[in-house]
């Protein structure tokens, strides 16, 4: 690049004169429309041709779309991230314009209504005190008598808008190929993805700028000291697809910043479900030889929650607050939100409520909340996010919290979803201060939900801290995929809480284990006092959420202990457990939804959870490998020379039906990671 | 050639507050003398924001039909020209937008022929690349660049048009101007 200022160049870029016939035939069209003005200003446009074509389109758009979510084509790495926003522009404009000879006027103007001439809007609105010039798709809503004097006027206007070119029409007509999506895909990209970002250094720069909590390891514990282990449930599953991201992109997620548990817990298993609402959750345990390690066993702890019914889900009152600052413009964060809220907004009934507030420089309520039912007024308001300005995190939650708290439903769900890229903009407050404030607002009962986008500056720390204190989940979305996953697959578990505050406690019998570990849950560890202490938060389970938590047991007299290994590495081997002793006891406490007062399900663990490797079920063999991977990539040394291909190979025993590809997928990341860790 | 058929009464040639407040009220002949005083400045605007010509003529074309059609509802608040200003902005924005939904996908066939690589089409010009980049801004900060650093306008005369503060103004220049370097650095890979 040279060396002068840019905007210096800016102001030396002069036009061509203009053409004196392009002016001439503008000054004509002007003088005609102030002519035109005069008759029909007083006229009153009715609203009631509204929204028909674009409905259309937004139909042409599901058909287009729906069978390749569930092939999974849209997981590809670069263009997946895609904008399905301009793709349902394009397709109702595409609607507009083959429909012209019957429907010029009003589906011409119905068109632009999506680009309205801001200009005219913003004076209409003026005129109507409205005042300031706030984001112009704010005033498109405020003022509809404008937005129909614009459409009016573009009604008008028709003959000057620019033809249909037929080529490029037909291309995007049939969208059942697989070139065309990819084509209807990159098209659908803003700008700036074509720019390559990885030659850049100053980009790279800004893409390691995630912010991840470093931690280490949970250590190998004696039980002879501390015979307890005590921690949180976690049911987030933002590690796997951060973890997913960098390998994808061709480098090694940062080893510490690597969560096992939530890894393990992205994927769906088929525990044994509780059969009814009164008990909430069911816990299988399954002892077993480790792949890993021949001296030790693993305690496997599956949690199923209940899934309720269609029929008894409560009703929702959900709030999205849309981070639409300057930083989320990108392919993979703004236009990725809207994609993803389209497909939540199809999992509420009729009476749930959804708003919208944006944040960008300072908060602002784009839709108050409104059932589901006026389904058009939502897609409406999510189409009208744009990026543009900082962002004032703080704010913004708070005023997403009003909402909430205006349509509070009484007995239903309360929850506001932060969509971000997170970096939050907390002002002169710190961190603790934002903490605080979802921790007040949990015990009104508004839970928060985090969904995370794009990279670079994703705060995945301060994200995993607020969902942790608001009693949500934080969601990492890289893929409209992933989006689909947590918002549909999983909309149920993440939006209806079934248990919250729900604890593990294992108490080890030491006559049979000498040392243990859990894998994983190292940031949701609690002190053994917590649990019996109603107090403390944790975290909750939702409708049919799964929960799995895997302990490293070194039984009494293997040649695994740590500090007698050597020296007394010949005692004899334990394969079984001695007859009828027990391992440990399980306890689990939990609240409900609305509870404050915690119940406990307790379970022992003895010879009858004790199963060899292959007899295990699918599913727990799959989630070990999945524990395993995570660790390999946390270079935890406690998986020995474990190596990749056997993990792979672990997985690929378990796979199972798989139903919609998670485990091929994971399979696929094992074998990059091969690629880029040996 | 539209044929100026009156001068503004007070004979001066830059009195465009005063002709646009006869046009409001209905003078044919001061609206077009209005036009005819500031297609120059409509165009070139126009020209900057979409770095062609027929884009440019197309959008002044579009700016001076919504002059004709909403002059009577400009309310006379402050200049006319910072009406115009954003009213240039606005439909300048608004045509690229519908041609880049035509422009796009064909852009998107062709690249999609080049192994699903993103590929960046680079012009030659330096000052049609930063312009390219100017584009790729968040629209406030692309208009604010525009006022201020295309149009020459003070942060208090962008920040009159683009109804903000002028402080608004300054910060939108100064995260345009990192965010430009960014992109510029990217594009510049290439060269």
């Amino acid at each position: 690049m040279t060396e002068k200022d840019p905007f210096e160049q800016l102001r030396t870029l002069e036009p061509p004169d203009s053409g004196v016939e392009a002016k001439r035939r503008a000054l004509i069209a002007a003088m005609a429309q102030f002519d035109d003005m005069k008759k029909t200003r007083a006229a009153t446009q009715g609203m009631g041709w509204g929204w028909r074509l674009i409905t259309g389109g937004l139909q042409t758009w599901r058909d287009a779309m729906t069978p390749k979510m569930n092939s999974r084509s849209l997981a590809g790495p670069a263009f997946a991230t895609l904008l399905l926003v301009p793709v349902v522009g394009y397709l109702s404009w595409n609607l507009v314009a083959t429909n012209q000879p019957t429907e010029t006027q009003t589906g011409r103007s119905e068109e632009y209504s999506g680009d309205l001439p801001e200009g005219i809007v913003g004076d209409a609105a003026k005129q109507k005190a409205t005042g300031e010039f706030t984001d112009n798709l704010e005033l498109r809503r405020l003022a509809p008598e404008a937005k129909s004097d614009a459409a009016d006027l573009l009604a008008q206007a028709a003959p000057a808008a620019p033809p249909v070119p037929l080529s490029v029409e037909s291309l995007a007509a049939p969208s059942g190929s697989p070139s065309n999506t990819r084509a209807i895909r990159s098209f659908a990209q803003k700008p700036t993805v074509f720019i390559p970002r990885q030659p850049d250094p100053t980009v790279d720069l800004e893409e390691g700028r995630d912010r991840v909590a470093k931690f280490n390891s949970n250590p190998v514990k004696r039980v002879s000291e501390e015979p307890v282990s005590t921690f949180s449930i976690d049911t987030d599953t933002a590690s796997y697809s951060m973890v997913r991201r960098a390998l994808r992109e061709g480098r090694l997620p940062d080893a510490d910043g690597v969560r096992v548990e939530e890894m393990i817990n992205y994927f769906p298993y088929s525990w044994a479900a509780p059969q009814s609402a009164d008990e909430p959750f069911r816990a299988t345990v399954t002892v077993m030889p480790t792949p890993w390690n021949a001296d030790t066993r693993l305690m496997h702890v599956a949690i199923k929650g209940y899934e309720i019914a269609q029929p008894e889900k409560p009703k929702t009152n959900l709030v999205f607050l849309v981070d639409t600052s300057g930083s989320m413009q990108d392919g993979d964060k703004l236009p990725l939100v809207k994609a993803s809220l389209r497909l939540l907004l199809d999992r509420l009934g009729p009476d749930d409520s959804v708003g919208i507030v944006s944040y960008a420089g300072e908060a602002g309520v784009v839709l108050e909340p409104t059932k589901a039912l006026d389904k058009r007024k939502i897609l409406d308001a999510i189409e009208k996010l744009g990026a543009g300005g900082s962002t004032a995190g703080a704010a913004g939650i708070e005023e997403a919290y009003r909402l909430a708290e205006s349509s509070f439903i009484d007995g239903g769900v309360n929850r506001v979803m932060l969509a971000t890229d997170g970096d939050f903009n907390v002002g002169p407050s710190d961190d603790e201060a934002l903490k605080r404030l979802v921790e007040a607002k949990r015990k009104s009962g508004v839970f928060l939900s985090i969904l995370g986008f794009g990279q670079g500056n994703y705060n995945d720390q301060l994200m995993q801290v607020i969902a942790q204190n608001g009693n949500g989940t934080a969601a990492y979305i890289d893929t409209l995929a992933e989006a689909e996953k947590t918002l549909v697959q999983e909309a149920a578990s993440a939006l209806f809480p079934i248990a919250k505050d729900v604890k593990i406690q294992v108490e080890f019998n030491p006559a049979v284990v000498a040392e243990y570990r859990l894998i994983g849950y190292e940031t949701r560890a609690l002190n053994r006092e917590d649990f019996n202490n109603d107090k403390v938060d944790a975290g909750e389970i939702g409708s049919g959420h799964s929960v799995t938590a895997i302990y490293e047991l070194t039984p009494v007299g293997s040649p695994a202990l740590i500090v007698d290994a050597l020296r007394y590495g010949k005692k004899e081997p334990v394969t079984q457990p001695s007859a009828g002793g027990e391992y440990g006891y399980v306890k689990i406490r939990h609240k409900a939804p609305d509870g404050n007062e915690s119940k406990l399900v307790s379970q022992q663990v003895d010879a009858n959870n004790v199963v060899e490797l292959n007899a295990a079920s699918q599913d727990v063999r799959f989630s070990v490998a999945v524990a395993a991977f995570g660790q390999k990539l946390r270079q935890d040394d406690r998986l020995g020379n474990f190596t990749y291909e056997a993990i792979g190979e672990l997985a690929t025993r378990a796979k199972g039906e798989d139903a919609f590809g998670y485990r091929a997928e994971f399979l696929t990341l094992v074998r990059l990671a091969k690629g880029l860790g040996e | 050639m539209v044929t100026i058929e009156a001068t503004a009464p007070d004979g001066k040639e830059d009195d465009h507050d005063g002709l646009a407040r006869l046009a409001q009220a209905g003078d044919r002949a001061a609206f077009a003398r209005l036009l005819e005083a500031n297609y120059d400045l409509i165009f070139r605007m126009a020209w900057r924001w979409s770095g062609n010509r027929e884009d440019g003529e197309d959008i002044a074309q579009e700016v001076c039909m919504r002059l004709g059609r909403t002059i009577a509802s400009w309310r006379g608040e402050g200049a006319f020209r910072t009406w115009l200003h954003q009213l240039t902005l606005n439909s300048a924005r608004d045509h690229l937008r519908s041609r880049s939904r035509r422009g796009r996908l064909a852009e998107a066939v062709k690249i999609h022929a080049l192994v699903e690589e993103a590929v960046h089409c680079e012009p030659g010009d330096p000052a049609e690349a930063l312009w390219g980049a100017v584009r790729q801004l968040p629209p406030k900060q692309c208009d604010a660049v525009l006022l201020v650093h295309g149009e020459g306008l003070s942060h208090a005369q962008a920040a009159a048009a683009m109804k903000c503060s002028e402080s608004t103004i300054s910060w939108h220049i100064h995260e345009a101007r990192k965010r430009l370097k960014i992109l510029m650095k990217a594009g510049g890979s290439h060269d």
